[in-house]
């Protein structure tokens, strides 16, 4: 696959340089557009972000394996990201991993042979409130797991149906 | 003045200063890794600690504050501070660890921390003998190893390029060879990846680490994670000898060191001058060390029947003289040479000026575009300026051309003018060729006589870089003619300073027949009658320096003091004119 | 000791009511009318300095964990030179524990832009960065949103309400690495770098964002603002505990009845918050321990908890702080061998791997742990642990391994017959 930026895109990494007097940091934001666009930032889009930006490829790959959220190779259409860190891991985290594990038949930081799901652990999402919590593709968290939550979940997304924001309220408040 | 207290000891000091290199530079210690003057300090290692604290002045009356005891009272730095970034100011006070207990106990510390995750496999690794976190272990790190889960595994035998091999579980991350290629050569080729114990320094995915200096980072790398390609597992460091010297491959007069072993170089590697090379040399520079082992012409050839063979220094001398005695003074011809030494070149000018023969001419040897504004010059040899200070006519490759052809007899000195392309081997011949020459090339392949002489491995001699500075080389190899423990001039390794005679590790191999150009000459004028002497190359500057007004002042005592001595350039250009 | 009154307590912060995240509803509501009078009422606000002056006096200590006073950061900026100048706002918010400005992004996301805003103007930035962390995408969006919206209302960009103060605000988004929420790494993030906190001196104030001056402020501190410039610095002084006063957004997690974000005064006392605010524990479970401001700060066994007030001081006499004030409650079945682990595994994940005792200490904590854990440590384990601790502590560039260090300190002597029992017996007789 040759990995290419359209005009639009382009466009964009112009508007994001615009926001800095220097061009290194549109480094991670152009990643990030990178990765939405192509699912990931493997080596050749690391390169085709490096060249697009007139940054040294090798910043652009320290860049990209200093941050959990990039993908260094192509992932499974949906990530399940599940937090186990502190509040998580003390309200049941690891129970809903291995829940995940057991569904999935991976273990984690796999991805399922259909290439539908891949699994990770990861460290505080800055949900403690609502543990344990998950989030899906960098994108939406859904909170307080449970394992007829989770089977849910696996359903919808096996019909590509992605969760939406979940609004936690605040416990004082009636109108929000 | 602004003082400052050093364990105890009151310093004075001017401008701004960093408290780690001032120590440094008073000779004391504190050990580090990070840390390069070349570059900016990330105090990332921590290995650097000091306590800092401050006299307390009485704002009012400038006077230090004093206890009830009637000593200064210190206000001290809440935490240990990295001395590697500490900006010295007046009255500041600083305990090593030679003089403080915490200091001591942070560096070990350190230590311990940088230990635990390193293989410890300095047996088998090339920068034991020379490595930084070796030697500070020894001096400063805790004894035996606390350590008892697993350590953590990183990528091991990684090519990184052309000349460097990483093994990254062996770094401590300091980042020096980033920030190498980040601030002195400037490839941003490097950088470290992972986080936390998982960092370590690589290319970018599929990409090489090619930079044409690349083999400087091994050169800083304070473990053994940067080795280079070429020199790993040849040998261990304590068997070399080092020897200052200058690199011969272009004009900026890099200085360099040579580590022999047996009487070959085995490595090449920068030596600090500010002046000069700074803490850097090119990758195509080390890789001339093989010029001082491979391809020598050891004992004189000379061409019987179109055939060179091996022939003796008798027959060498006594045909050149017959030769000479052939031609007319006007037609011999001699071609100083870039690629000798200043002394060599005088030599030869000697030599002319005592027979009557034209003063040598001489030919630059240049590739044009292919100086970087670092390291690199157009020029590709090494004493051009010597030439031209000695008074040498430079010809053109066509002026040359022209000589060549009108000349009974030529002498040349190390020039390939025909790989060069400036003459055919056609050209020479019918005509009597002589050449000093250390290696075979082309060249020497036409010549009727060759002369082996000495390379800059193996004599003491001066050279003059583009910017007009004259430095020396030492004799860091034997030759059939000389041994290291009779050689008060020549550098001992740890192996000549504590072997026995039984176990005498220098051997005969590796010891080239040659002589240096002005020996030879110095033995020419002997059988010729007309005895010149030019006994080395010490001597042979002082009277080059009382002699000729460029070299006014120079001697090899004090080249040795200054790391090199500028000459004055504008005299340089208004004696060529004259 | 005087009892803060957090019942009649009306929030200020996050108010009930309904779409004030929109821009329109939070004007409506007294939105930006904080900005406007500092940038138009010249009597009131007569230069930047009254600005930075009153918000010093407030002594809104910074809501990041550091508690600096927020007016006294501002005053630390050089005289403007005429080039560029920046405020950072942290809202990576990423220690386990802390989940607080999120509630602001979503709910009342143009009170932080006003409040940083304000900031601006005071400190004179030229451009405002709010740096959240990227898992937090939909605040991102919605904080993008807030921005846009302002924008289009005049109120950020070229000549704000028609005055001669100009300021643009950019969201950047992280990409996961807890170390970004620390200040220095945060501004190389921002410069699209690795983040690896740098060495200070310089400050951020002298040379922070490319080198300019930079004031880093936390988002829920600047979001205190707009309500120290509408109501005084001494409203603001009288709520709360003296010394740190104000309200503040508590985030209350694990073994409690009604987990969440909840915005009270400082100084409620813990076992309110607890007992209380959150609904009590959870299951009828007993209380048996607390981390009270995200996972660095020491834990505390319930038992120390009578009497003890959510504000640094009260803290500090039990060995804690105030941090974040994300609260983690956790009741009596918590393994607390475990929880400590996992601490410390969340520490060496997010180690950046500068500073040796940092990158290397914080893997040692974690594999020692593990090993206890698994019931294959000894008590030897315990003393090196504690050892490694002291070598960690106040020897980096940054605070990540002190934060990486304390947990293990305090839960190990706060709870040392806990990890005692799980240790192997010694295979030597003792005598």
């Amino acid at each position: 696959m040759k990995y290419e930026f359209s005009e639009e895109d382009l466009k964009e990494i112009d508007a994001i340089k615009a926001k800095y007097p220097e061009v290194m940091p549109a480094t991670l934001p152009v990643l990030w557009l990178a990765q939405n666009k192509f699912g990931h930032v493997n080596p050749e889009v690391q390169r085709l972000v490096a060249s697009t930006l007139g940054l040294p490829e090798a910043h652009v790959h320290g860049v990209v394996t200093f941050y959990t959220q990039y993908y260094e190779e192509e992932k499974g259409t949906y990530v399940l990201d599940v937090c186990t860190c502190l509040t998580c891991q003390l309200c049941g985290g690891y129970e809903m991993l291995e829940y995940f594990e057991e569904k999935l038949g991976i273990k984690q930081g796999e991805t399922t042979p259909d290439g539908r799901f891949t699994l990770k652990e990861v460290e505080c999402l800055g949900a403690c409130g609502y543990a344990p919590m998950m989030q899906v593709s960098n994108e939406t968290y859904v909170n307080n797991l449970t394992k007829e939550k989770v089977d849910k979940l696996l359903d919808d997304l096996r019909q590509d149906k992605k969760p939406e924001h979940e609004k936690v309220g605040m416990p004082q408040r009636k109108n929000i | 003045m602004p003082e400052i207290f050093i364990d105890g000891q009151r310093y004075e000091f001017e401008g701004e200063h960093r408290v780690l290199q001032f120590i440094q530079d008073l000779g004391k210690e504190v050990p580090f890794f990070c840390y390069h003057p070349a570059m900016s300090a990330p105090a990332n290692c921590r290995q650097c600690f000091v306590k800092a604290g401050q006299y307390v002045k009485d704002r009012e009356t400038g006077e230090y504050e004093l206890d009830e005891e009637g000593n200064r009272t210190i206000r001290w730095f809440p935490k240990l501070q990295t001395s590697c970034n500490l900006q010295m100011v007046d009255g500041m006070v600083i305990h090593t660890q030679e003089t403080d207990e915490q200091v001591a106990r942070a560096q070990k510390d350190t230590l311990e921390f940088l230990l635990i995750n390193h293989p410890l496999d300095c047996p088998i690794c090339d920068q034991a003998g020379e490595c930084p976190l070796q030697i500070q272990t020894y001096k400063y790190g805790p004894e035996g190893s606390r350590f008892e889960v697993k350590k953590v595994h990183r990528p091991k035998r990684v090519r990184l390029g052309p000349r460097v091999i990483l093994d990254a579980e062996r770094c401590i991350n300091c980042t020096r060879c980033v920030r190498f290629t980040d601030e002195i050569s400037k490839s941003h080729q490097l950088t470290i990846v992972q986080r936390g114990d998982n960092n370590f320094p690589i290319t970018a995915p599929g990409r090489e680490f090619d930079d044409p200096y690349s083999l400087n980072t091994v050169d800083i790398c304070p473990v053994g994670a940067l080795t280079a390609a070429d020199f790993r597992f040849k040998a261990r460091v304590w068997e070399m000898n080092q020897t200052p010297s200058i690199d011969m491959t272009n004009g900026k007069g890099t200085n360099i060191d040579l580590w022999t072993r047996d009487n070959i170089v085995l490595r090449i590697t920068p030596r600090y001058n500010k002046e000069v090379n700074d803490h850097w040399m090119p990758d195509e520079a080390r890789t001339a060390y093989t010029l001082f082992n491979e391809n020598r012409i050891s004992r004189p050839l000379q061409k019987l029947d179109g055939e060179q063979v091996l022939s003796s220094w008798n027959n060498a001398y006594a045909t050149l003289m017959e030769q000479l005695e052939e031609v007319k003074p006007a037609e011999v011809l001699l071609v100083g040479s870039p690629h000798a030494s200043v002394e060599e070149n005088y030599a030869l000018a000697k030599f002319a000026n005592l027979n009557g023969y034209r003063k040598p001419v001489f030919l630059r040897n240049e590739e044009k575009g292919k100086a970087d504004g670092f390291l690199l010059t157009d020029d590709l040899a090494p004493n051009t300026n010597g030439c031209i200070l000695l008074g040498f006519d430079e010809l053109t490759p066509a002026e040359f051309s022209a000589e060549a052809e009108k000349a009974g007899l030529i002498i040349l000195v190390h020039d390939d003018f025909i790989s060069r392309e400036v003459l055919t081997a056609g050209q020479l011949d019918g005509k009597y060729t002589v050449i000093f020459a250390s290696n075979h090339t082309k060249t020497t392949k036409a010549a009727d006589l060759v002369i082996p002489v000495t390379t800059a491995a193996e004599h003491a001699a001066s050279y003059v870089n583009v910017e007009g500075r004259i430095q020396r080389t030492f004799r860091a190899k034997e030759t059939k003619y000389n041994k290291r423990r009779l050689d008060m001039e020549m550098s001992e390794g740890r192996l000549d300073r504590y072997g026995t005679n039984f176990d005498n590790w220098v051997n005969e191999d590796n010891k080239i027949d040659c002589l240096p150009l002005w020996t030879f000459i110095s033995n020419l004028t002997g059988y010729m009658g007309t005895e010149i002497t030019l006994e080395d190359g010490r001597l042979i500057m002082s009277e080059i320096a009382s002699t000729i007004d460029a070299f006014n002042g120079v001697s090899y005592a004090k080249m040795d003091e200054n790391s090199g001595i500028q000459l004055d350039t504008e005299k340089v250009s208004k004696k060529v004119e004259s | 000791m005087s009892t803060v009154d957090w019942k009649n307590y009306t929030p200020v912060l996050i108010p009930d009511i309904k779409n004030l995240d929109q821009i329109d509803v939070y004007r409506d509501n007294g939105g930006y009318q904080a900005l406007k009078t500092v940038l138009t009422d010249s009597e009131k606000w007569p230069d930047r300095k009254s600005v930075i002056e009153e918000v010093k006096a407030a002594n809104i200590r910074g809501r990041g964990g550091a508690g600096f006073n927020a007016g006294l950061k501002w005053s630390f900026m050089p005289p403007s030179d005429g080039g560029p100048r920046y405020l950072a706002c942290n809202g990576d918010e990423s220690e386990p524990g802390t989940f607080k400005d999120r509630a602001l992004f979503e709910y009342n996301p143009h009170l932080f832009v006003e409040g940083a805003l304000i900031g601006a103007y005071a400190i004179e930035a030229t451009a405002i960065y709010v740096y959240i962390r990227g898992e937090y995408k939909y605040f991102i969006d919605k904080v993008q949103k807030a921005i846009d919206d302002a924008y289009a209302n005049g109120l950020i960009g070229k000549n704000i309400l028609g005055t001669d103060f100009s300021c643009d605000f950019y969201v950047v988004a992280g990409a996961g690495a807890y170390i970004c929420g620390e200040e220095t790494s945060m501004l190389e993030s921002i410069e699209g770098k690795r983040g690896y906190p740098r060495v200070k001196p310089p400050f951020p104030a002298q040379k922070g964002l490319w080198g300019r001056p930079t004031t880093i402020n936390n988002v829920e501190t600047l979001a205190h603002v707009p309500a120290v410039i509408n109501k005084g610095a001494d409203w603001f002084t009288s709520i709360g505990a003296k010394n740190h006063p104000g309200p503040i957004l508590y985030g209350i997690s694990g073994h409690v009845n009604n987990p969440g974000v909840y915005e009270l005064p400082t100084g409620v006392p813990v076992l309110d918050l607890i007992h209380e605010v959150a609904g009590g524990m959870r299951n009828g479970k007993k209380l048996k321990a607390l981390i009270p401001g995200g996972s660095s700060t020491p834990v505390v066994r319930a038992d120390q908890l009578e009497g003890i007030t959510m504000d640094s001081e009260s803290l500090r006499s039990v060995g804690t702080m105030l941090g974040t004030a994300g609260m983690v409650v956790m009741d009596e079945d918590t393994d607390m061998v475990e929880m400590l682990w996992r601490i410390s595994k969340f520490y060496h994940h997010e180690s950046c791997g500068q500073c040796t005792p940092c990158r290397d200490g914080t893997g040692w904590l974690q594999k020692i742990l593990k090993k206890i854990k698994d019931g294959e440590g000894e008590i030897k384990d315990l003393d090196l642990l504690l050892d490694i601790t002291t070598q960690m502590e106040g020897r980096t560039i940054c605070a990540l391994a002190d934060a990486a260090a304390w947990p293990v300190r305090h839960t190990i002597t706060r709870f040392r017959d806990e990890f005692e029992a799980r240790c192997k017996k010694s295979v030597f007789a003792v005598a």
